[in-house]
């Protein structure tokens, strides 16, 4: 089928989605074009999901200015769109004469690029905020935090849906011709007739890019693999820790997550396979084994899962990483904004890299603010963070709430439910596992993954075996044993 | 609204439905038993296959056969119970929270008694490497799927781990139609029981290889196969000895863990041995009037095993409820050479009780022996010692001295 | 002939070595006289029971479980499991109910191992 629209954001990640709510705040008709049958598939649900000072990235990047942007406003997205935010600091540790020098080098460039809350700690300071951390002094930033990625790009998206943006998942962009002033869009499934194109394609941007005409650009992939601990870890760290970064790599560091749970990672090797996020046994010991000179209480039994994530770097002739890229080649591929090399801090910054990409459109069309947009995304508290007498009044209200699904996270039947039922219309097994965080627990979806599988089937009318876990043809089950 | 109870059992499967039928017995009526599945008899409900009750009943019934023995004794008795109740917290002053669908239930127990059962380990605590697709089952998540919702895994099956539930789940693909190519052990002896080697495996001509172990899962979407190593003796994989199997089902049974999320937040110490609770002979945790006994205590490799335990567990709290304990020494039980467990951990009277132990790894002809300050207080002889096969030793009353730690060893 | 076996009657499992001629079966390595039986019906006769589900209709569950109440040859396993896939049950079953009798004429009951209520059809 022909969609129309005044704009296509071609994929659904952190960025595109944020595209996507900032451009629907004017009067236009929004398509949002994302491969997979969700939007926290790559890069947006792959990462350390910490929120980052500024302080890491070159003088006058484009880095820091919208790093240290998406910073300042993380506070305000976080109570608007309903997603957790702990602004609890992070140290970058030390302990040779050149750390140190680094560490006012990278405090320096921080404040330079406009980051506050930096200072140079001393071991005891350093040992106060994180006990046992292994390290002599330390910079201290204030101002970083961690946060959920998922439910930030969910409902980054979501809060796009209800404010109009149409979101084709599934939709793999195969070409893109243009005529008569219009884009053509083709998927296997449908074809976008569009004004403005955004190319918010992440770890495909390159190849959109490409097909819009913009050729020539070099993108690598950076892999980084991740070890998650239990929940048991998170209450000995109290903020993310580092190593002296550069500013091309942090480093391997140890991150409490906003549900208490520890990512160690990731390392960084490069590679040209964007679709392979298999982890391999000698990294997962080389992780263990980095990230246990900053924090010792790394422990093989404590693992529950492992994970990876790739960043699409734009690298020069000569391999050097470069600046994020957001451009319209008025010359060669008029009314579309291209953006390539979206890579850390994409997270942090994608909001302010959105509202940048939506400037370039503003310079070339005469946008509208609607009235009725709004900002806030409705989010019910969840069951495990309710007080007693809010978990009494609830299941008096829906006796779902009465029945818990994930022990382990505390994940009722009412949240499966209403998952389910999200508004992007995502039915796979970790669509639900991203907005709930069912099956994330100790026992990795062993009790729950049962449950969780008969009430898609339920509430969605599908046969068992149509359910899907993930991605593409990734059947959960073969089907009755017994039918009839 | 908080009620008052002499005993909360926590878990309806064998070890908490033979605790209450026991403490109903003893003269301990005002019970209830908490159960978060929508019915009675936990793991046991998905577990068809017979082999149950072999030793407490003589003959070979299905789990939901022998669980529905100490069911129907629940429900004659009127002992009370609820269902769909999942508790969510644990306080080792004793309080207990539930939620349940029709509200929350508050307690405060006299005794609490602890019988939530074990958990499966996963691929992510064993660390296997490797893409992430869909079609990686724990065996007991793909029993459930079978047995209870009536579901079909998969069709073309590599097994991983010699577990009793891997073998049984070998067994139960191939009898409704899956293909099952081979069940890979990383150790050198197989972890379940010997029948289940024959009757699941020999029986249908599906080969088991002892030192073998996944090195790579492979697939973006749904599982195409596994890549299968050989391990040297400190069970890493050797290099060069690779091989891939196509298949779309792997199944773990790596390992079964006590469910231990609640005593941890009661902050009731644990054995690092075990996995579960540090018990004295009367199967009391660190916390005063908490008790443990079945796989959450330690996993048990017979059900039959489970429900004496817990009604030995009946007894003890029995007794704490009528006079309580004095404790008045606390000697530890020490694993000695060749013991990889023991429970109790500790003692703290002269009472009797029963010893369980496992070995730490496969021996033949060995001497068990239980001393006390170079004292021997027991020996016995053992043709065949084998940690995938639990020992129970009954210590008699008045056998340990006041002082000095008991050492359990192998000569 | 020789055939080497491992006694699954109790948890000692014997390795039992049966030696096989024209004067009959005779058993070493057993420590009871049962490890001799097993490893003369292993031999001559091995027999298995077996444990599955039927199609259950009506039920608060799709499926009920059932096992075989007595040991079939195991030459029968596979055409009893066919048996079992056709068969279909109506709720309410209890335990023991017999739901095939004499499976293809074996001398073995198909009987129910859980009780499963009946539900009416949903509108």
């Amino acid at each position: 089928m022909l969609q129309y629209s005044d704009a296509a954001i071609i994929g659904g990640g952190v960025v595109g989605s944020a595209i996507a709510r900032e451009l629907s705040r004017y009067d236009l008709s929004i398509a949002v074009i994302e491969e997979n049958p969700d939007v926290v598939c790559e890069a947006s649900g792959r990462n350390s999901a910490v929120v980052h000072g500024g302080f890491a990235y070159d003088r006058g990047s484009l880095k820091a200015r919208f790093c240290v942007e998406g910073n300042r406003l993380m506070d305000e997205l976080s109570q608007e769109l309903g997603f957790r935010f702990i602004r609890c600091g992070k140290v970058l540790v030390g302990n040779t004469d050149e750390d140190l020098k680094q560490l006012e080098r990278t405090i320096s460039q921080g404040l330079d690029n406009g980051a506050t809350g930096l200072e140079l700690i001393d071991g005891q300071r350093l040992h106060e905020l994180v006990p046992a951390v292994t390290g002599s002094f330390a910079m201290l930033s204030r101002n970083s935090g961690i946060m959920d990625p998922f439910l930030f790009t969910i409902n980054l998206a979501e809060n796009a849906a209800m404010n109009g943006a149409r979101y084709f998942l599934s939709h793999k962009v195969i070409s893109i011709s243009r005529r008569n002033g219009r884009y053509i869009i083709h998927t296997p499934s449908d074809d976008f007739s569009v004004k403005w194109v955004f190319n918010a394609a992440g770890k495909g941007a390159k190849a959109i890019s490409d097909m819009l005409g913009i050729t020539g650009y070099n993108v690598i992939g950076s892999k980084g693999n991740y070890l998650v601990l239990d929940k048991r870890l998170g209450p000995l760290l109290p903020m993310p820790v580092y190593p002296v970064p550069s500013n091309t790599y942090m480093g391997i560091h140890v991150t409490p997550t906003v549900d208490g749970n520890v990512t160690v990672g990731p390392d960084a090797v490069n590679t040209d396979d964007f679709s392979y996020y298999g982890v391999p046994a000698d990294r997962m010991e080389y992780l263990r084994e980095s990230a246990s000179a900053l924090w010792p209480h790394i422990d093989r039994k404590d693992v529950i899962r492992t994970f990876s994530g790739i960043l699409s770097k734009w690298v020069d002739r000569n391999g050097v990483i470069q600046d994020f890229r957001i451009e319209v080649r008025d010359d060669i591929a008029p009314c579309a904004v291209n953006l390539i090399g979206i890579e850390s801090p994409g997270l942090t910054a994608a909001v302010p890299i959105a509202c940048y990409a939506i400037s370039l459109m503003a310079k070339r069309e005469d946008l509208r603010l609607k009235d009725d947009f709004n900002p806030i995304h409705y989010t019910a508290k969840r069951f495990a963070d309710m007080s007693e007498e809010e978990r009494e009044k609830a299941i008096a209200s829906d006796s779902h709430y009465g029945s818990l699904v994930c022990s382990c996270e505390k994940v009722t039947e009412a949240e499966i439910i209403r998952a389910i039922h999200n508004p992007l219309g995502v039915h796979t097994m970790t669509g639900i596992k991203y907005r709930t965080r069912a099956m994330m627990g100790n026992c990795q979806a062993g009790f729950c993954q049962m449950r969780i599988e008969s009430l898609l089937e339920k509430e969605l009318g599908l046969r068992a075996e149509d359910v899907r876990y993930l991605r593409g043809s990734s059947w959960v089950l073969a089907g009755k044993m017994r039918e009839g | 609204m908080l009620m008052r109870k002499d005993a909360v059992i926590i878990g309806g499967g064998p070890a908490g439905l033979a605790a209450a039928v026991a403490l109903h017995k003893l003269g301990v009526r005002d019970i209830v038993i908490l159960e978060r599945e929508s019915q009675l008899g936990g793991i046991l409900r998905q577990c068809i296959h017979d082999g149950f009750g072999l030793q407490r009943f003589g003959c070979s019934l299905s789990g939901p056969e022998y669980a529905s023995i100490f069911i129907e004794e629940v429900r004659r008795l009127g002992i009370e119970y609820h269902t769909d109740a999942t508790v969510v917290s644990l306080s080792a002053a004793r309080e207990i929270e539930a939620v349940t669908p029709e509200g929350i239930l508050c307690y405060h127990a006299r005794a609490v008694v602890l019988t939530m059962g074990c958990r499966e380990r996963s691929r992510g605590s064993v660390m296997i490497p490797g893409e992430r697709p869909s079609g990686v089952f724990t065996a007991g998540s793909a029993q459930a799927y079978m047995n209870i919702y009536n579901r079909m895994p998969g069709h073309e099956a590599v097994i991983l781990g010699s577990g009793d539930i891997g073998l049984i789940m070998a067994r139960r693909l191939t009898l409704e139609g899956a293909h099952v190519n081979a069940v890979f052990e990383i150790q050198d002896h197989p972890n379940g029981l010997e029948r289940n080697i024959v009757q699941c495996l020999e029986d249908y001509g599906i080969p088991l290889y002892l030192r073998h172990t996944v090195t790579d899962i492979h697939g973006n979407s749904r599982l195409e196969g596994v890549t299968v190593s050989k391990v040297d003796e400190h069970s890493r994989p050797i290099a060069g000895t690779e091989k891939f199997y196509p298949c779309d089902t792997l199944i773990l049974s790596v390992g079964l863990r006590p469910d231990t999320e609640l005593l941890l937040d009661a902050g009731i110490e644990l054995d690092p041995r075990t996995h579960g609770a540090s018990v004295d002979e009367h199967l009391m945790t660190s916390a005063a009037g908490i008790f443990s006994s079945g796989n959450v205590l330690h996993v048990h490799d017979l059900v039959d095993y489970v429900s004496l335990e817990s009604e030995q567990l009946a007894s003890s709290v029995s007794r704490y409820l009528s006079k309580g304990f004095s404790s008045d020494r606390a000697l530890k039980v020490r694993c000695g050479r060749g013991i990889g467990s023991t429970v109790p951990q500790k003692v703290s009277s002269g009472d009797g009780f029963t010893l369980s132990l496992r070995f730490d790894a496969v021996m033949e002809n060995v001497v068990v022996k239980v001393s006390q300050d170079g004292r021997d207080i027991l020996k016995k002889r053992m043709r065949k010692a084998n940690p995938a096969e639990m020992v129970r030793l009954d210590i008699g009353s008045g056998a340990t001295a006041c002082s000095g730690d008991l050492e359990v060893s192998v000569e | 002939m020789r055939k080497a076996l491992t006694c699954i009657i109790c948890p000692n499992g014997c390795p039992l070595e049966a030696e096989i001629s024209d004067a009959g079966i005779t058993v070493k390595g057993n420590l009871c006289i049962r490890g001799e039986e097993y490893a003369k019906e292993e031999v001559l006769d091995p027999k298995r029971t077996i444990s599955s589900s039927i199609r259950l209709l009506h039920g608060d569950m799709e499926i009920v479980s059932v096992r075989l109440n007595r040991p079939v040859p195991k030459a029968m396993i596979f055409p009893i499991m066919e048996a079992i896939r056709e068969a279909r049950a109506e709720a309410p079953v209890h335990i023991g109910d017999v739901l095939i009798p004499d499976v293809l004429s074996t001398g073995a009951d198909v009987i129910a191992t859980r009780n499963v209520a009946r539900v009416e059809e949903k509108v």
